[in-house]
């Protein structure tokens, strides 16, 4: 066999940043598709891939990381997934199509999915206190929150997404103290006109969280430790006043992780643009889930879709235009937000399977 | 010796300071190439500061010294230490990939400016006056630099100013929180005080009362024509004709520029509760900065591309949002919405996809058919650019398709005696580079006027020993420490705090310190290999071949492993990075240091 030859018939390289559902996803519809194929998940996380959606439960009992991951190890052995861990992607070259990791180890691909989805966004005007912030968007995050939760504890929220709000309905469960400073960003990704919004409030009031209008007190201006003798965190208001928590975490909607792809000439605007097949600019680099805006047609804008049945969607959709398809992508998302049989509030981007 | 300006009779060797060896004076094409190509910071400075040196005096904690060494290039370096738009942290080898962040090189420039001693003593390299006579019109930071550059080569330079203060758009541009205006004073007073003569209040053009440059031209040996950009480009907006200016269409509507000269000129300026600021440079930010502080409760910058593509800083832009000013990409204002007094309620806007680029970097965006929306706002500030205007010359010159004069070879105009400089011949940039592109056309004038040429040469000096550690590559950049929010309301307070000794020293020592030059000298290696097992990276190549330009830069590495074929071991400068192992560990010692930088000699 001449070189040429052994070149053509050498395994397509497929890489994949980010270890969530999108890109576990395309993972599994890459090998089903491409037998032959190499590949491979890089991530900076040191766990496979675990169900974000449980970490809630982490309150209720503690639980081994075991228990969250939503495949065992042997899965990518025998599905032939290489997954690099604890690994930080630095930059991509596109025009040699490598990926450039921290440690300087270069990994070639032939074509790249990005699905790093995103991260908790802090307001600039907090960066500063963001030393004082618990989060709660990885297992290490979630786990070092309780730690530093006493029972009964109080829990400061700020913002008060989605994903804040799921973890609120279990603080609540196990009687810890819920306090939410509202922002706009409350109830994100769900968007909600005045009236629906003040009667989504009288929701959260009536399952036992307690409301500090954020925008009457005009936001908040920083985080301090608390005072010997009292609650870990102070939170101060622009306006005066102040409420304490013994912690206090940032719930402001999410933030595409992009950052390592500035500089590689695909197109970004917050997150990587994309078309509806979720290819960017580079027709070498595909997104899906939370990185990705795609051009939405009925909206004449780039638009974010969240919510687990999506980003599920689109990490079948590129991996199967990675692989030579056509297919587009089309929102299944229950986007309204509802109430249950209490009067509380519950969300379609609460729901996994 | 060292910097622009010094003056060598001839090239060659010469005894250094320290008495310590010999510096070298090489004209050798290959020694310029290799400064251009591997000093990337200073190749990338519009002025040619010589960066890696005054870092490392900083790191000295010689800050006076960092000072002088800065001021060579440009003369203003407390105030370029605040607001340049730092190209050369973008070339900063530091921030390649995979070596960390850039090295912060102007939170280090303003450094040497604050920390040099209260008494600090400047040097001057003065010529015999020549008896010329040089007119400058306008006193920017083109016009500044210019007379400041003529007249240490001697000439009687006179600067005519329309407004009532020197410093053009560093006084009228750029708000107060981000440069104070007592240093501005100071060091406008140290450029000019050699003897150049200022006029403010003046105006030159061809209306009534004011001086014509053809009376400059008759008056003095050479003018120089360092006007600027001052009138703002125009929105086209739909329904209206273009060129017009919205400013008197529309009572809320302002333009960038004006609206910050207005306000530095002592006007009492207002703004509406949400304010909507269209534009991507450093002044749009400055406006919304600004009407922040005059009380907009909601500040919105309107992007036409997305904030990966525009051409600020990122501390700007950090400092920006965390003042609560949004920005929101993709978007090209079409139209205004007014009330039925006139009053503006909202802009309209186009949805935006990304295009290709223009000609100079920047990136295009395309409107989207039929994706109108309106975002409403009660004050709308354009900061979409700057233009040139040339009504006030009482004579025809010559002007480029854009409408910017056009200069020859030697920086004149097609006047016989007029030359220009600055922004009002390139078009809208940065002070550095209107500094910069100005003492390039001053040092043409200084040739035109008594003959005197002058030459780059590559300066040589032998380093004793390596200057930086290993561990200084672990040492993260400092960030600069600024007010606290709640400070932030006053138009005068200063936002950025300087580093203070410690930030200093510590981000000084990150540097690579490009401008050492390790070799090996072939005929004395013994091909140990002891220094490529020491290396900490691939920086130590075997080579067989390399092709060196026409410019004096080379080519790629033609590496190889085979030992017959092996033409020079090299010391790859794109992963040195100056720690010196290598040179420890030499049993022969084959491996030379030498500090290398450009110095200018007349002849």
């Amino acid at each position: 066999m001449n070189a040429s030859a052994s070149l053509a018939t050498a395994p397509r390289r497929y890489v994949i940043i980010g270890n969530g559902v999108a890109g576990n996803q395309a993972a599994e519809l890459l090998r089903e598709r491409d037998p032959e194929c190499q590949v491979t998940i890089i991530t900076n996380s040191r766990l496979l891939f675990y169900n974000r959606y449980l970490l809630p439960q982490l309150f209720k009992g503690h639980q081994s990381w075991h228990a969250f991951l939503a495949n065992p190890p042997e899965y990518y052995v025998n599905k032939r997934i290489k997954v690099l861990r604890d690994c930080r992607v630095v930059g991509v070259d596109t025009r040699n199509k490598q990926v450039k990791l921290a440690h300087n180890e270069p990994v070639s691909y032939d074509a790249l999915l990005v699905a790093t989805g995103g991260r908790g966004h802090l307001p600039e005007e907090l960066v500063e206190c963001r030393h004082l912030f618990h989060h709660f968007g990885t297992y290490e995050a979630a786990l070092a929150m309780r730690k530093a939760l006493p029972e009964k504890g109080t829990v400061v929220m700020l913002g008060g997404d989605m994903i804040g709000l799921d973890l609120a309905r279990t603080l609540l469960s196990i009687e810890c103290r819920v306090v939410l400073v509202t922002h706009e960003s409350t109830f994100w990704p769900h968007q909600l006109a005045p009236g629906e919004r003040a009667d989504a409030l009288a929701a959260l009031e009536k399952m036992g969280i307690e409301l500090i209008d954020g925008d009457a007190r005009g936001g908040v201006t920083s985080v301090e430790a608390g005072a010997p003798g009292l609650p870990g965190r102070r939170v101060i208001f622009r306006q005066g006043g102040d409420v304490y928590g013994d912690v206090v975490m940032p719930f402001y909607g999410l933030t595409p992780l992009v950052e390592f792809m500035v500089g590689s000439g695909t197109d970004i605007e917050r997150g990587l643009l994309v078309n509806t097949g979720l290819r960017t600019s580079d027709p070498h680099v595909y997104a899906a889930g939370d990185v990705c805006q795609i051009w939405s047609e009925q909206d004449h804008a780039y638009r974010f879709y969240y919510g687990y049945k999506n980003v599920r969607a689109m990490g079948a959709v590129a991996a199967i235009n990675m692989t030579g398809g056509h297919e587009h992508f089309a929102t299944t998302q229950e986007e309204t937000l509802g109430r249950d049989g209490q009067g509380h509030i519950d969300s379609p981007f609460w729901a996994y399977e | 010796m060292r910097g622009d300006h010094a003056s060598t009779e001839k090239t060659g060797p010469s005894p250094d300071k320290n008495g310590q060896g010999t510096i070298h004076y090489s004209d050798d094409p290959r020694d310029a190439g290799w400064v251009r190509q591997n000093i990337p910071c200073q190749t990338a400075c519009p002025a040619g500061t010589n960066v890696p040196a005054y870092i490392r005096a900083i790191a000295d904690g010689r800050h006076g010294e960092a000072y002088e060494i800065n001021r060579e290039a440009n003369v203003l370096p407390g105030v370029l230490g605040r607001i340049c738009s730092r190209p050369c942290e973008s070339a900063c080898r530091h921030g390649w990939a995979g070596n960390g962040d850039p090295v912060g090189i102007c939170n280090l420039k303003r450094s040497a400016a604050d920390m040099k001693d209260a008494r600090h003593r400047i040097t001057e390299r003065l010529y015999a006056p020549t008896g010329k006579r040089v007119a400058v019109v306008g006193a920017g930071p083109a016009g500044v630099a210019a007379a400041y550059d003529l007249s240490l080569l001697g000439h009687d330079v006179v600067i005519f100013e329309r407004e009532e203060k020197p410093g053009g758009m560093l006084r009228y541009g750029i708000p107060e929180f981000r440069l104070p205006r007592p240093l501005l004073e100071i060091e406008l007073h140290n450029a000019l005080r050699l003897g150049v003569q200022l006029r403010t209040g003046v105006t030159v053009g061809a209306g009534k009362g004011a001086t014509r440059v053809s009376t400059l031209l008759s008056d003095f040996d050479a003018v120089l024509l360092a006007t600027g950009c001052m009138a703002p480009v125009h929105l086209p907006l739909r329904g209206l004709p273009d060129g017009t200016d919205l400013s008197q269409h529309c009572q809320d509507v302002e333009y960038g520029l004006g609206f910050l000269v207005d306000l530095h000129r002592g006007q009492n300026k207002r703004v509406g509760r949400r304010v909507a600021v269209v534009g991507a440079g450093f002044t749009a930010l400055d406006c919304a900065r600004v009407a922040k502080r005059l009380g907009g409760q909601e500040v919105t910058i309107h992007l036409r591309t997305s904030e990966e593509y525009i051409p600020v800083t990122s501390e700007e832009l950090f400092e920006t949002k965390r003042e609560g000013i949004r920005i929101k990409g993709l978007r090209t204002p079409v139209a205004l919405r007014t009330d039925e007094n006139g009053r503006l309620i909202g802009v309209e806007f186009v949805q935006n996809r990304l295009g290709g680029w223009r000609d100079n970097g920047r990136r295009l965006a395309a409107p989207i058919e039929g994706s109108e929306f309106v975002e409403e706002c009660d004050t709308l500030i354009i900061a979409i650019g700057q233009r040139t205007v040339n009504d006030f010359l009482d004579m025809r010159v010559e002007v480029g398709r854009s409408g910017n004069v056009r200069i020859a070879e030697n920086g004149m105009t097609s006047v016989h005696g007029l030359f220009a400089a600055g922004d009002y011949v390139g078009g809208a940039s940065t002070a550095i580079e209107a500094i910069g592109h100005a003492r390039q056309i001053a040092d043409k004038i200084d040739t035109w006027l008594v003959g005197r040429k002058r030459r780059r040469v590559v300066s040589m000096e032998p380093v004793a020993a390596p200057l930086r550690q290993p561990a200084h590559d672990f040492i993260p950049r400092q960030h600069m420490p600024t007010i606290p929010l709640p400070e932030r309301h006053q138009l005068t307070r200063e936002v950025e705090c300087g580093y203070n000794q410690n930030l200093a020293s510590e981000e000084a020592k990150r540097c690579y310190l490009c401008d050492l030059r390790y070799q090996i000298n072939v005929d004395r290696c013994i091909y140990c290999r002891a220094c490529i097992e020491v290396a900490p990276r691939n920086c130590i190549k075997l080579v067989h071949s390399v092709e060196i330009r026409e410019d004096g830069t080379h080519g790629p590495l033609q590496e190889t492993k085979e030992w017959q074929k092996v033409a020079a071991i090299w010391i790859d400068n794109n992963e040195c990075i100056r720690c010196g192992a290598c040179f420890k560990v030499c049993p022969v010692a084959c491996i030379s240091i030498t500090r290398n930088h450009f110095v200018t000699v007349d002849g």
